[in-house]
């Protein structure tokens, strides 16, 4: 699993960190009862304070996406199902997509349309069919 | 006609205390002149245990002489220090010697003596030095162990001091500028090292600093000095959730309610668009301005650097 966090982002890093896990999940990066970076190896990585990267997966482990194993480590959690991940991943970036067409004056249906008609201009070769 | 009640806005002020908890340092009224220059004006520095706190400001805005007076380098005119619940003044050494601390400049000792004689000399003052850690230290940051102190450029200077603040495992790193002088790829070894450090170590960290940005990732609470006082202390999730950017636009000839909900740091517009930033609670802030005829089109966070500016331009008015 490959982490990026970026500073400039208005997601506080702890929520960048957790929805970088979801990713993984939704892309197969991370599969159930794979084991996740140690705290102490991801904020070493990144650059990250140890609490933030801690914060993250207490939050995770709540949600039951991933459990703690004593003294071995953290693990994705058997039920964490790639499906339900993938819809709040959606609308994770739907909320972001649409506040940012807010910033430009766009309203969702606008919005929503537009993303229609790019996804089907022919350079588009992912077109919105993962 | 309807009568609507509304709250009394609450009016947020921009936080110069923590809440009561632990703190690992803890400054009452410190003041420290030089002759008509006054370096601390009153500070009141609160590093909770087991923070990463990023004390920002301009040069010369005090910060060195605060770290200092934590080490007993300095005295204070009036007011006085806790640190890991002891005073500096009456127990220097003892306080010094829980303290991993990074100095403002490079000059790390006698010019003549080797690298490696002064951290075998270190190695002897301090009970808890890790000497297999200090080997890897010294093989991360390159330090080359038979040169001369006086031979040594700033950035191999600086890793040298990295290495004795960090070899003994302090409770509590005191890092005046510690990236200074160091190039881009030695500066992300540092916070890489640190990162790693707080990870093994859960220490407290004190980081004085103009290159906010650097410790970003890191920081966990933030003080922002200017000239000998701070403006801002509080948690960086706070500053994430309180200080922010509004940009909404109006009809012709709209300029904004007379007031918000707290306190503005800046105030600026173009035309029919309009800027603020300001501490206060992002949906009193944000519905008082939709409330006087604007559309609301962003309330974004700030990043450290650009909250630091806003800091350190903001006129106080009160």
């Amino acid at each position: 699993m490959h982490v990026s966090i970026n500073t400039t982002d208005p997601r506080p890093i702890y929520v960048q960190i957790m929805d970088e896990v979801r990713r993984a999940l939704v892309v197969g990066t991370l599969r159930s009862e794979d084991p996740l970076p140690s705290v102490r190896q991801l904020a070493a990585d990144l650059r990250l304070n140890p609490n933030t990267v801690a914060q993250a997966y207490r939050e995770l482990e709540r949600e039951g996406v991933v459990y703690v194993r004593r003294g071995q480590g953290t693990f994705v959690a058997e039920q964490a199902s790639p499906a339900q991940e993938r819809g709040a991943l959606a609308r994770d970036v739907a909320a972001r997509a649409l506040l940012d067409a807010h910033r430009h004056g766009l309203g969702a249906e606008e919005l929503v349309e537009a993303i229609r008609v790019t996804a089907a201009l022919p350079h588009n070769r992912n077109g919105g069919t993962e | 006609m309807t009568v609507a009640v509304i709250d009394p806005p609450r009016t947020a002020t921009v936080p110069t205390r923590l809440a009561e908890g632990a703190f690992a340092v803890a400054t009452h009224g410190l003041v420290k002149r030089y002759k008509r220059e006054t370096a601390l004006g009153g500070v009141d520095l609160q590093v909770p245990e087991g923070a990463v706190y990023v004390l920002a400001g301009a040069n010369g805005a005090g910060k060195s002489t605060l770290l200092r007076t934590l080490m007993n380098m300095e005295r204070p005119d009036e007011g006085r220090a806790e640190v890991l619940g002891l005073e500096p003044r009456r127990a220097g050494a003892r306080v010094r010697a829980q303290i991993g601390y990074v100095p403002e400049g490079t000059e790390a000792g006698y010019r003549w003596m080797k690298v490696g004689r002064l951290i075998e000399h270190q190695a002897l003052y301090f009970p808890t030095w890790d000497h297999e850690y200090a080997a890897r230290l010294s093989r991360v940051l390159e330090i080359r162990p038979e040169r001369a102190l006086g031979h040594l450029s700033k950035g191999q200077t600086r890793r040298v001091q990295l290495l004795l603040a960090l070899a003994h495992r302090p409770r509590l790193l005191l890092l005046d500028e510690p990236t200074d002088g160091l190039d881009p790829v030695a500066r992300d070894e540092v916070l890489s090292l640190l990162a790693e450090h707080l990870a093994d170590t859960g220490c407290t960290v004190l980081i004085s600093t103009h290159l906010v940005n650097e410790v970003d990732r890191v920081a966990d609470h933030v003080g922002v000095l200017r000239a000998g006082r701070l403006v801002v202390q509080t948690s960086r999730e706070e500053m994430h959730r309180m200080l922010r950017a509004y940009r909404a636009e109006g009809p012709d000839g709209w300029v904004g309610p007379a007031e918000v909900p707290g306190v503005v740091l800046r105030r600026t517009g173009v035309g029919r668009d309009q800027r603020w930033i300001v501490w206060g609670e992002e949906r009193a802030v944000a519905e008082r301005i939709g409330g006087s005829g604007g559309v609301v089109r962003d309330a974004a966070p700030l990043g450290l650097d650009e909250a630091v500016v806003a800091l350190l331009r903001w006129k106080e008015t009160t």
